[in-house]
């Protein structure tokens, strides 16, 4: 393998399409503006691929056609895009009075209707087998069914982010969406969750310090970091730590006693179904010693110190930079970004018309050197591939959980690391298995939010299948997979056979309920016609084909030997070298081509 | 130092060993082998767990004044002795205890403690508390052990690579589902889409994904293989935590040395309503943990692998005020196996003499127990490079 590298460097390269591109000088570092006679084809592409999520070449050329600062205005500032005329999430009608709130546990929801004869809504029944079975089937039923409710709402965002005119404010609501990373598993309310990504969608490019105080009074988030139990007398320190640690400043710039006397001033701070709510009486008013200064600070006041402090600029434009251009930046360029958002008075999109007209931003070590994250790699696929909509096979929610970005269920507040995390092993050929099933589609596909797979999966459908059995609800609950003998059976294998309640047969159940209810995804698939994209363009060769395909996918030039490879395959694949003469059989052998092109490393860069 | 022939022979006369009767040369050679290809399993709880209710002090008064609510009532407990008590959902950890193949390293921590799961994780991830490093401890230890750089030594099975295996040298083999770990290609493919070149121009990323997916092309089928091949009577419980695929890997003869996982997504982290879910989140890990030690004694395999256990910080030694408990400083560590002698480990917590944000002042470097993994149990004679500093180990492997 190494031979064949060796062997890569030393053939000269003869890809035209990235000409341009190799005599970009060195750039890096320089925040002036480019000028019109640098802008071309490769950095309108360049642009594009960043500030959005890439495009065909049609796409590509209007921006060139554009001067730099022209082109730049239409991404942050829309000017001249036409209006994101798409469609407001569509409810399946899910939420009954009585889930909220909703209680953190099963067993606190028996406790619950232990205590009160009722909860979730239900009263206990009054006699009989199994008192609470109705309350614990509605606690499943609105944990599955709010899950896969999400999961519709992660598919009407990516659908925007594919589909919408103003990629850049979809890329930004991804942006924030991982910086304030919230999620689903802890949430337990897609309501919630589809307001927080409205907030990120309606403000992403606006005020930081609006977005800071919507975000600290976003029911989501407040529920996410446990706002309901920060009161006066015992402040909880969850919100205020993150606040500080991750949404601002830093990890290092405050003492653990900012932390408490911020969790203070955020005391009463809560929500009441879908709206934010302070409660007086818990509120915490007295004064705060906080970063130096001593006030009767409430949240807000807390933030606007916090915005005041030297780190918290250069801490946000120094992200926002990272996300957009590269993995490293100097504390030249950080102390440089963060007074430009400061002057604006943390204005973003100034910001951001700054770093996307900046000689650095199109720097070589710049260009080709990002490796997508995976919605950015599903969804800019579809977008080259010149998709007007988000495909439902394969399943958006499965591939990107698969390669590491489930959206709506970040792994923890600290969102997705960025960079060569994504990237391990297994990854890399999962994402060469989604290019196969978008070239071939997968005939075994099944639709997960219908149709319970493994390993939960197969509790349930087990269940389903001994009731209809004419099992009895013991036998029928008992673990598919049990093992003999007491002695070495696990604690967790044991079987949960309260009298008041059957918690495997409410999980069944509430599968039941939660499907009847949440609408299907749409399970349409791709609509490819590479044969027509080849032959508008009049290609003729095998390796016109390539360099073609090379230019429209890839962000870096393919080894000379890769290129000449490639169209080798095409030409045995067609029988022929000549590419017009095997318009009707060129289909096939194209989407063989598209899955080894999309399969390569070099697709994974941006 | 093992040289990459000398490897192959070993891994081959682990294989005669499962499978034929030994003669007294092969016999000698499996031994060898044994002790040369020793297997640490490091299991990381994410979150942050709750040492003090993990294994209770229940015969100190003043557990029960910190955790008024929440402290866990002495007949609820599985009592190891006078003192301590496991956690309920620790059936698993009793059944190794009373093996004597549980050992308990007492008061793990650091000083200058951080409070924050990200900054703490990454100081145990790359053994170096209040400042950092590009590698992590495990990556480390991978490039001490082995400077062939042989291929699949270092196993982290997970979503993403956890920084605790970013190795100057190796390639660690990353994947989740053994099942999923397979170029799917088309005949007129092979050996055209495994193929990888390097860039015309200068670029560090697509260098790092050409040695990626060399990698996988040579890992995927192997772990694949071994996934295959692999079927248990054990019961690893609920949540096996990847284990049975560590067992697989091991089942199969693959080199690893050194597994690395996680039972993932901050789970420990119980600020609230804590003593169910606590109760159920350590019933999964002890389940597992025992499965896994049960299935390598089955597999004859027992002498070779141990297993260890810790978390970023433990919790605030009083509970909060909603049934929970904050990010807090020192916890204990465990190893489990075969070769483990069983017991007590290191100078336990004061609960009373505490710091001013109330928390435990920790007793141990966590860094002594890493140390024990890597002289103690792996043999590496390396802690000193590895972990960049003199720390003593505790004898809880035999000599």
């Amino acid at each position: 393998m190494k031979k064949l590298i060796a062997a890569a460097t030393l053939v000269l390269l003869t890809a035209g399409p990235f000409a341009s591109a190799q005599e970009s000088p060195d750039w890096a570092g320089d925040l002036s503006p480019i000028s019109a006679a640098d802008w071309n084809r490769e950095t309108a592409r360049h642009l594009l691929e960043r500030a959005g999520f890439g495009g065909t070449p049609a796409d590509i050329d209007a921006l060139a056609k554009l001067s730099p600062q022209a082109a730049v205005r239409r991404l942050v500032y829309f000017e001249g895009a036409p209006a994101a005329d798409l469609p407001a999430f569509d409810h399946s009608g899910i939420f009954d009075e009585g889930i909220d709130p909703f209680p953190p546990s099963r067993p606190a929801t028996t406790a619950l209707a232990e205590k009160n004869g009722e909860a979730l809504g239900i009263k206990v029944k009054a006699s009989g087998n199994r008192p609470q079975q109705a309350i614990v089937n509605q606690f499943f039923y609105w944990l599955r069914a709010s899950r896969l409710e999400t999961e519709r709402v992660a598919v009407w965002w990516a659908n925007r982010m594919v589909a919408t005119p103003r990629p850049l404010q979809e890329k930004m609501a991804l942006f924030w969406h991982g910086h304030f990373a919230t999620s689903e598993e802890k949430v337990r309310d897609y309501r919630k969750m589809l307001q927080q990504v409205e907030l990120f969608q309606r403000e992403g490019l606006g005020n930081f310090r609006s977005l800071l105080i919507n975000v600290a009074q976003d029911p989501a988030m407040l529920a996410f970091l446990d706002a309901g139990v920060n009161v006066k007398g015992s402040p909880n320190e969850n919100f205020a730590r993150e606040i500080m640690e991750l949404f601002t400043m830093g990890v290092g710039q405050y003492s653990e006693q900012d932390i408490r006397e911020a969790a203070r001033a955020f005391t009463g701070w809560n929500f009441v179904g879908l709206t934010f709510h302070v409660d007086a009486d818990k509120h915490d008013a007295g004064p705060k010693t906080f970063l130096g200064q001593t006030a009767n600070y409430d949240g807000v006041g807390i933030i606007d110190r916090i915005l005041e402090a030297p780190p918290t600029a250069g801490y946000i434009s120094g992200k926002l930079y990272r996300f957009f251009v590269r993995d490293e930046i100097s504390p030249e360029l950080k102390a440089a970004l963060g007074q430009r958002l400061r002057e604006a008075h943390y204005d973003i999109a100034p910001l951001l018309e700054t770093i996307f007209l900046s000689k650095d931003f199109y720097a070589e070590a710049s260009r080709g050197t990002r490796i997508k994250s995976p919605v950015e790699f599903v969804v800019s696929t579809y977008r080259r591939l010149g998709q007007p909509a988000l495909p439902g096979v394969p399943d958006f929610n499965r591939v990107t959980e698969a390669l590491g970005q489930h959206l709506l269920f970040p792994p923890t507040v600290a969102g997705w690391t960025y960079g060569r995390s994504w990237i391990t092993p297994s990854l890399l050929i999962e994402r060469g298995n989604f290019a196969l099933d978008l070239a071939f589609p997968d005939i075994e596909f099944i639709p997960e939010d219908r149709y319970p797979v493994y390993p939960t999966g197969a509790e349930i459908r087990a269940v389903h299948q001994r009731l209809r059995a004419g099992e009895d609800m013991i036998s029928a609950t008992r673990p598919v997979d049990e093992k003999a003998g007491d002695d070495m059976m696990a604690m967790s294998n044991k079987v949960d056979r309260a009298e008041a309640f059957n918690t495997r047969y409410a999980s069944y159940r509430g599968w039941q309920m939660a499907i009847e209810r949440v609408k299907p995804i749409v399970r349409n698939l791709p609509r490819l016609d590479l044969a027509q994209m080849v032959l508008i363009k009049e290609l003729k060769t095998p390796l016109e084909v390539v360099d073609y395909f090379a230019a429209r996918f890839l962000a870096v030039p393919l080894a000379d030997e890769t290129r000449r490879a490639l169209a080798k395959t095409l030409e045995h694949e067609l029988g022929s070298a000549d590419v017009l003469a095997s318009a009707t059989v060129l289909e096939e052998p194209l989407r063989v081509l598209l899955h080894l092109m999309l399969s390569r490393p070099e697709y994974q860069l941006g | 130092m093992i040289t990459r022939r000398k490897w192959l022979k070993y891994a081959g006369a682990g294989l005669v060993a499962g499978s034929l009767p030994l003669s007294r040369v092969a016999q000698a050679a499996a031994a060898e082998a044994a002790r040369a290809g020793r297997i640490l399993v490091v299991l990381e709880l994410s979150g942050g767990n709750d040492g003090l209710n993990t294994i209770v002090p229940y015969g100190d008064d003043a557990y029960y004044k910190l955790r008024p609510t929440i402290g866990i009532k002495q007949k609820a407990l599985r009592k190891l002795d006078e003192h301590w008590g496991f956690n309920p959902g620790l059936l698993g950890f009793e059944r190794l205890w009373k093996n004597g193949e549980l050992a308990l390293m007492h008061g793990c921590g650091y000083e200058q403690p951080s409070f924050s799961h990200f900054t703490s994780m990454a100081y145990w991830h790359t053994a170096t508390p209040n400042s950092g490093d590009e590698y992590g401890w495990y990556g480390r230890l991978a490039d001490a052990i082995d400077s062939d750089n042989r291929p699949n030594l270092l196993v982290n099975i997970d979503t993403s690579q956890s920084l605790a295996v970013k190795s100057r040298h190796h390639t660690p083999v990353v994947f989740d589902d053994p099942e999923r770990f397979q170029r799917r290609t088309l005949a007129q493919e092979h050996g055209l889409i495994e193929q990888v070149a390097a860039g015309a121009r200068p670029n560090a990323a697509l260098d790092y994904l050409n040695k990626v997916s060399v990698s996988a092309a040579e890992a995927s089928a192997l772990v694949r293989e071994a996934w295959a091949k692999y079927k248990t009577p054990v019961d690893y419980g609920i949540a096996p935590l990847q284990l049975p695929k560590v067992a697989a890997c091991i089942n199969a003869g693959l080199p690893a040395q050194l597994y690395y996982l996680a039972f993932r997504n901050n789970a420990f982290d119980t600020h609230v309503q804590q003593p169910d879910l606590h109760q159920r989140l350590l019933s999964y890990m002890a389940d597992a943990v025992h499965g896994f030690t049960r299935d390598m004694e089955r597999l004859g395999q027992g002498d070779r692998v141990s297993v260890m256990v810790f978390s970023e910080f433990g919790r605030r030694a009083p509970e909060n005020t909603n049934r929970g408990t904050d990010h807090g400083t020192a916890n204990f560590m465990y190893f489990a196996g075969k070769g483990v002698k069983g017991g007590h480990y290191g100078k336990p917590l004061s609960l009373t003499a505490l710091d001013e944000g109330d928390n435990l002042i920790h007793t141990t470097d966590f860094r002594r127990v890493y140390a024990t993994a890597i002289d103690g149990w792996l043999r590496g004679n390396c802690a000193t490079q590895v972990l960049k500093g003199e720390f003593e180990s505790f004898p809880v492997f035999a000599a």
